[in-house]
């Protein structure tokens, strides 16, 4: 489905990717899994355009997307949750989910305004709030709601445990889980080793911008050597 | 201090018609500057085009035309401005871009000198708007009265799509975080474009609209960029806010300024400015992005 091939990137002078390729299957949840500065970010920044690739090639379902923009990558159909959340401040919560919503044809049980807020009752209840009013865990809900109202055909999810209350992992967690039955692709960036292995089928570990590691997660689980040195678990 | 009510009504109507202008103005600079990140000094040079076509289409089909041309030519010169030099500056850097539209200022002003040479022109208004309006007790000319009336008006229109329409959504989404909003699917490089030459057609009706009451000479693009760029940093760069804010503020010390204080006038403003700066660096109404 997503086919990363080679990928070199980076940031101004600084190369952070080095030759890293990985495959995300139709149906299945990738974990992304590797030490702080290890690339995970940047590979997800360099799929969706908005670092320039310097090597290599990236195709989502047998087309390229190397050197398009994150506006053509995004109408292709991915979606994309970062790490930093990036809600609009000077929009409302509902704003923020029409901004997407309306962008994007819904398929017949597909995506509405209704079902992302069932998904998440809470962002029913802050509809009219700004979106610079919300806690960490409802700008979290937000950015997955956002994500899946562009009903994408792969989701990639940058850390979006990162800095939430115990409670709201579990909460995102059975969302995510929930969506993964449905059948959703996703691509997920964590360093909550307990959270992406029980939600991820495969995994790969990346390390100094190569992935160095690669198996389901059943075998990460049962590589204590390969969490120990890669992850430091 | 004069108590005549009359000097205040007077007062606040000179201070509101240039507070309308240098809202015209600044919108466009500072919601371009929001979503590009682009520092635009040649926006002044659109406002003075504005004029130069305005009085030349007023002299040939009459006043009205000219309004209505003067924005539509500013556009499309806007348009190929975007197109030769913008967009291919987009990621060039600040310095840059200061220095190639700082050039674009004396281009424009030689080019007005070259085609409507050295010497002040003047537009004259139909009869109907010539003569003064009795207004709160004092006489004013209904021509400046108009001013003030469409400033309000694009000030109206502007709010109500910014804040209530999905384009205004939009459009606050790419000045908060232009490279999210690309993620979910805005063509951002579009919108940038009609955002630009929606700037430049407001900054040409600014002339247009300028050119009978002020003398129109090659640097009216100059004087009025000083103030515009004030109005946009006491305002906060890119919120429309702000631009209201700051088109305001700027109106009314400069105006009342000149009549209470005179000796004051001519710094009052820059006074604003530097405790504006000390106090809230971003402006009275930054944007949240």
């Amino acid at each position: 489905m997503l086919d990363v091939s080679d990928i070199a990137s980076g940031y101004g002078e600084t190369q952070v990717l080095y030759g890293l390729s990985l495959k995300a299957e139709p149906g299945r949840v990738l974990a992304v899994l590797g030490r702080n500065g290890a690339g995970k970010s940047t590979t997800l920044k360099t799929i969706m355009g908005l670092l320039p690739l310097r090597g290599g090639t990236v195709s989502f379902e047998g087309r390229p997307i190397s050197g398009r923009t994150p506006f053509d990558i995004a109408r292709m159909g991915i979606a994309y949750v970062p790490e930093t959340r990036d809600i609009f401040p000077s929009l409302t919560v509902k704003e923020n989910l029409e901004l997407a919503a309306r962008r994007f044809p819904c398929p017949p049980g597909g995506w509405t305004m209704d079902r992302a807020i069932a998904l998440f009752p809470r962002l029913g209840e802050r509809l009219s709030n700004g979106g610079n009013e919300l806690s960490g865990g409802e700008a979290q809900m937000l950015a997955i709601a956002r994500a899946l109202l562009m009903n994408p055909r792969l989701l990639i999810l940058d850390e979006p445990t990162e800095g939430l209350a115990p409670i709201i992992v579990r909460l995102i967690h059975d969302k995510l889980a929930e969506l993964k039955h449905q059948g959703l692709s996703m691509v997920l960036v964590e360093q909550n080793f307990g959270f992406a292995t029980s939600l991820a089928d495969d995994v790969v570990v990346v390390s100094k911008g190569q992935v160095v590691w690669r198996g389901t997660a059943a075998e990460i689980r049962a590589d204590t050597e390969a969490q120990h040195k890669w992850l430091g678990v | 201090m004069p108590i005549d009510p009359g000097f205040w009504v007077l007062q606040t109507l000179n201070a509101l018609q240039l507070s309308m202008l240098l809202f015209l103005l600044s919108v466009g600079l500072t919601v371009i500057f929001g979503l590009m990140h682009f520092v635009n000094l040649a926006h002044g040079s659109l406002y003075a085009l504005g004029a130069y076509v305005a009085a030349t289409v007023a002299g040939l089909a009459g006043f009205g035309a000219g309004v209505v041309v003067a924005p539509l030519a500013v556009a499309t010169l806007g348009a190929a401005l975007y197109f030769l030099l913008i967009r291919r500056m987009r990621r060039a850097g600040p310095m840059a871009q200061v220095l190639v539209t700082f050039g674009l200022i004396f281009v424009a002003m030689d080019v007005t000198r070259m085609f409507w040479g050295d010497l002040p022109m003047g537009i004259s208004v139909p009869a109907w708007l010539n003569g003064q309006l009795d207004f709160l007790g004092i006489e004013y000319p209904a021509y400046r009265i108009l001013i003030i009336v469409l400033g309000l008006i694009t000030l109206a229109a502007l709010t109500l799509v910014l804040t209530r329409t999905q384009v205004g959504a939009m459009i606050r989404a790419g000045v908060d975080n232009d490279q999210m909003a690309a993620c979910l699917g805005i063509n951002v490089e579009r919108m940038f474009f009609i955002v630009f030459v929606v700037g430049c057609a407001l900054a040409g009706l600014a002339g247009a609209i300028a050119a009978p009451v002020l003398a129109i000479s090659p640097d009216m693009g100059l004087q009025i960029l000083i103030p515009t760029l004030i109005v946009i940093v006491i305002g906060g760069l890119g919120s429309l806010k702000g631009a209201i804010a700051g088109s305001l503020i700027f109106g009314f010390v400069q105006t009342f300024g000149a009549v209470l204080a005179p000796s004051l006038a001519s710094i009052l403003i820059y006074a604003l400015l530097a405790a504006v700066l000390v106090l809230r660096p971003a402006g009275l109404f930054p944007t949240k992005g």
